[in-house]
């Protein structure tokens, strides 16, 4: 792996430009800026905006790669004019979005009609601080990154009802009701397909899980738990076939209806940051992360960021599946999704870390054709 | 009793049967279309272009379009002048009153040639105008593209569709059947004063005025005052325009089976 | 809380308000109101010369044109007294029942699409351009077609269409089982779908609830074969039935009507390519063959005594049984028509089978419906 790391990057881009900077100013002036304590500054702000650029532009080219997916799915091309094959296209739209008047209801409530939007954003901006991407390529090295993460992802269901209730609209009021019950409801067995995972790992560090996996992924042996978290996910990131809050046919746009221009773009895009968070965690939960298994000749890995390249190949392919069944599947209804949800969902969970704690104790992860790593 | 998938099975048996259906289904979709989907990217490919035609190709065997699609297309119209006879037919035929005859140059100036002048944002492309034209010359063509930013844009003056015209873009062959025996030009001689307005107005020429014999006065009875002359209606010539019937001063003319 | 769904909605497929009073996400009342998509067709009607008024019917039913074609044809020709050659009623049966698959396809397009199944929608809309494409061929639209005259048809087929059609025939059939995966084949389709909305065959009758719903009650009724018009009764299919009332239920007689659709099809094809003849009756008076009048001196032409007369007819319409009433007073024009909307009365019925369903029960059943409001308004 190579030892260039985010932060090393921003830290040596800050120092670069601090350079440039002062060689500007005269000495005292030059002195500080050049002093560590502003080029650590400058180096987290940097952290920060490639942090952002690098989630909002994947954000973008998930939306142009499932606009692609889903076009073949239904025998079309998906976009194809702006940019080669329709690339830019995306970019179009934000731009076309973010120039519009945001129109706001007379009877709306401001204060929770603007909040919302820009909570809900920021909050799925947060989680990438938080997840690494590769080797040395995350915001920190916290040892409850998963919980973090998951914490932070579950503040999503509050500001949808704020934006839904202070709409005052009827279909954002119920698209609303219908989210955060959906949300809640599948908080829970998403956790505890975690935990799952958890058992086996030994960690809640998403680095430390990765590297648990460097022998063998955990999508085999805990596949119950796999499938319990890539559904849960599905309601969490409101895609079909869970998609009831903004279900088109009967709400409209569910909590969103009132929305648009830019803040309609936010809650598009917090959507498919959303997706993108989603897919992350499926990979570096069950699907080794940006590791590859040992068959795989280490020559073919030795390219420079390889180990980024790898995560986002894996994380476009996870998210390629959700497309695939938001083309095939029709959309559930609020009773029997929050049936499943209970029901099925928790017992399955359940099941899942009693299996997991099963192949921990009983050590039978080898059956699986893998070598456990020192830790397990 | 439909489809063999639902006589005997009930949802639930096999979820994971139940929900896999569907997905190879669109998966199976999904393979056929990665390097052949079945739409093409219009304005830059189109579909009465036969290479981009066999290239959607949605059925197996021959593409979309075989036989005579396009060719038997109602689009916008073409209009040869030098054929029009005035007849006013189309304007008269036309539903959507969206056909207005106007002047234009090249006839003699008591009697200007007019030709029809359509406005696109009335017209429903019925084809009823071009089914009435009796000569031929207003017909349909296959351009389906009619889009401008002014409704003024959208009359279309006799001048520019002979312009489309001189494209020599496919014709609408489709032309409606003639009925066999006609309804005629018939007259009621007694109304008739002569005038001569039926056959200067006819577009074909097929009326002519023929002399009739001045009747003898009869006692007590005063011979009425007119020219002497009666229109004769050929009616191999007559495309049944009823130019006539509306130009006749004493509503005189009437159609009708003739003995 | 009363929520109005529409005139603007996703659900609706057309212009028309559902009025829906909801106790959480149940549905307790609902109040259909129509009437925003009236263009006055049947008043615009009495002003046109019977052929021209072929051209608002394709307006009527904007997925069924040709069915409403017919329709007011079979009533028109009745009131005139006109009977068209056996060819043209061969060439009207062809255009009905690709009508009829056409129509269908585009209600199980809108209707999956209702539920979120997504790419159902596009398939069912390719599927549907084959038809539009032989419709093209022969009548010269791919919508609007204006193909059918008082006493015939416009136009015979292009050469070739025949074989064509059987190859879009034989696609088809492939496709109705690819439909069948989707839907049928998908847990979560049967289970929004089974035991919804149903309306049983007793309330189907009281309501005048017609088509697809009343078969899909077990009732077999179907114009087709219970008052023959044109040619069917030389032609060999069977009425799809199916039990349950359900949503799934009209799933399935739609469905197998659509087969039974290709059936038919293949008769009237073999038929057509052995009977070359005329397709516009002969004797048809001038001014029924190119209609016309000089504008402003219509009163000229009334100088003749047409025949007067009343004409009726009712045709198993892709929604229902429709049915149409001109008047003829001898003059140009119809002294007045009439028309029955089949999706008037099946939507009209709502109550009866909207309520104690959930809001999100709403589009599948509305979509079972088969809304089209062109002809609901007229």
């Amino acid at each position: 792996m190579s030892t260039v790391t985010l932060f090393s990057v921003s830290y040596d881009l800050s120092t670069v430009i601090a350079r440039g900077v002062a060689s500007v100013f005269p000495q005292p002036i030059h002195g500080w800026i050049l002093s560590s304590d502003v080029v650590l500054g400058f180096a987290i702000l940097f952290f920060a905006i490639i942090l952002l650029a690098a989630s909002m532009i994947n954000t973008i080219m998930l939306i142009w790669w499932e606009r692609k997916l889903l076009g073949r799915f239904m025998d079309r091309r998906g976009a194809m004019h702006v940019g080669y094959a329709g690339l830019l296209q995306n970019f179009a739209d934000g731009f076309k979005l973010f120039r519009k008047f945001t129109v706001r209801p007379r009877e709306a409530d401001s204060a929770g009609f603007y909040f919302g939007p820009t909570a809900y954003m920021a909050t799925s901006l947060i989680i990438f601080g938080v997840l690494p991407i590769s080797t040395g390529w995350n915001g920190g090295t916290l040892p409850l990154t998963l919980l973090l993460a998951l914490v932070i992802f579950s503040f999503a269901p509050l500001f949808i009802f704020v934006s839904a209730w202070s709409s005052n609209n009827k279909y954002s009021l119920m698209g609303g009701m219908r989210s955060a019950a959906q949300m809640i409801a599948y908080e829970v067995p998403i956790l505890l397909a975690v935990v799952a995972v958890v058992i086996v790992a030994g960690s809640f560090d998403l680095t430390t899980i990765v590297y648990e996996q460097q022998n063998y992924w955990f999508w085999g042996p805990l596949v119950v738990a796999l499938i319990v978290f890539v559904a849960g996910m599905l309601a969490e990131m409101e895609r079909i076939p869970f998609d009831l809050p903004e279900a088109e046919a009967e709400l409209v746009e569910g909590w969103n209806t009132e929305y648009g221009g830019m803040l309609f773009a936010f809650f598009m895009l917090a959507d498919y940051l959303r997706g993108l968070v989603g897919s992350f965690l499926v990979v570096l939960l069950f699907l080794g992360g940006w590791t590859l298994p040992t068959w795989v000749p280490s020559s073919l890995t030795s390219f420079p960021l390889a180990g980024i390249v790898i995560f986002m190949v894996k994380t476009y392919l996870v998210f390629g599946l959700f497309v695939w069944v938001r083309a095939s599947l029709p959309r559930v209804r609020t009773d029997q999704l929050l049936r499943v949800g209970w029901n099925r969902m928790i017992p399955l969970s359940l099941l899942a870390i009693f299996l997991a704690a099963v192949l921990v104790t009983v050590k039978c992860l080898p059956l699986f054709g893998c070598v456990p790593s020192p830790g397990v | 009793m439909a489809s063999e998938i639902t006589a005997k099975e009930k949802p639930g048996e096999n979820p994971i049967l139940w929900v896999a259906r569907p997905m190879a289904t669109a998966a199976r979709q999904f393979g056929k279309s990665l390097f052949r989907p079945s739409t093409i990217i219009y304005p830059y490919e189109r579909l009465e272009d036969p290479k981009f035609r066999e290239k959607v190709a949605v059925a197996p065997g021959k593409p979309i379009g075989v036989g005579q699609v396009w060719d038997n297309y109602r689009g916008v119209h073409a209009l040869n002048i030098s054929t029009c006879i005035s007849c006013n037919l189309c304007a008269f035929s036309c539903p959507d009153l969206c056909i207005e005859m106007v002047t234009v140059p090249g006839g003699d100036p008591k009697h200007p040639k007019k030709c029809p002048q359509i406005d696109y944002g009335k017209c429903s492309y019925c084809g009823f105008c071009s089914d009435a034209c009796p000569e031929g010359c207003l017909t349909m063509t296959t351009r389906y593209e009619n889009s401008t930013s002014k409704r003024s844009e959208m009359v279309f003056s006799p001048q520019r569709m002979l312009e489309i015209y001189q494209h020599k873009l496919p014709m609408n062959p489709i032309r409606l059947a003639r009925p066999a025996n006609e309804d005629s030009i018939l007259l009621e001689p007694p109304l008739c004063i002569g005038c001569n307005a039926c056959a200067r107005d006819c577009p074909t020429q097929c009326i002519t005025m023929l002399d009739i014999p001045k009747p003898e006065a009869k006692p007590g009875e005063k011979v009425p005052k007119r020219i002497w002359k009666e229109p004769v209606v050929n009616d191999s010539d007559c495309v049944r325009c009823g130019t006539c019937i509306s130009v006749c001063p004493k509503e005189c003319l009437f159609w009708g089976t003739r003995k | 809380m009363w929520i109005n769904m529409g005139p603007q909605h996703p659900m609706t497929h057309g212009l028309w308000n559902l009025r829906v009073k909801i106790d959480g996400e149940t549905v307790i009342d609902v109040d259909p109101e129509m009437g925003f998509l009236h263009r006055g067709i049947e008043k615009i009607s009495e002003d046109r010369h019977y052929n021209e008024v072929i051209t608002l019917m394709d307006r009527c039913c904007y997925v069924a044109g040709l069915a409403w074609e017919h329709l007011y044809i079979l009533s028109a020709e009745d009131a005139l007294h006109v009977k068209p050659p056996q060819r043209a009623e061969y060439l009207r049966v062809l255009c009905d029942e690709f009508q009829r698959i056409g129509s269908h396809i585009m209600w199980y397009a809108a209707f999956v699409q209702d539920i979120g199944l997504m790419s159902p929608f596009l398939y069912g809309m390719r599927d549907r351009d084959l038809i539009l494409d032989l419709f093209q061929s022969y009548t010269g639209a791919r919508l609007t077609y204006e193909y059918l005259r008082v006493g015939g048809v416009r136009s015979d087929l292009p050469p070739g269409f025949t074989a064509r059609a059987r190859e879009v025939l034989d696609w088809l059939d492939a496709r109705f089982g690819e439909y069948d995966q989707l839907c049928l084949g998908s847990d979560i389709f049967r289970k929004r779908c089974d035991n919804l909305g149903i309306l049983k065959a007793s309330d189907c009758v009281a309501h005048g609830v017609t088509g697809p719903m009343l078969r899909s009650a077990g009732m077999k009724r179907d114009l087709r074969k219970d008052r023959p018009y044109s040619v069917y009764r030389q032609l060999d299919f069977d009425v799809a039935v199916a039990e349950g009332a359900d949503v799934t239920a009209r799933y399935l007689v739609r469905m197998e009507e659509m087969r039974q659709s290709v059936r038919i099809l293949r008769q009237v094809l073999d038929w057509l390519d052995q009977n070359p003849g005329p397709v516009l009756a002969e004797n048809l008076p001038r001014w029924l063959g190119a209609p016309y009048a000089p504008i402003g001196r219509e009163g000229y032409l009334l100088k003749r005594n047409y025949p007067k007369g009343v004409g009726f007819s009712s045709v198993e319409e892709p929604h229902g049984e429709a049915q149409a009433y001109v008047v003829n007073e001898g003059g140009e024009h119809p002294y007045r028509v009439k028309f029955r909307s089949p999706v008037f009365a099946n939507i009209s019925a709502a109550r009866q089978y909207l309520v104690g369903y959930h809001v999100a029960d709403i589009p599948p059943i509305m979509g079972s419906v088969d809304v089209c409001v062109g002809e609901v308004d007229r």
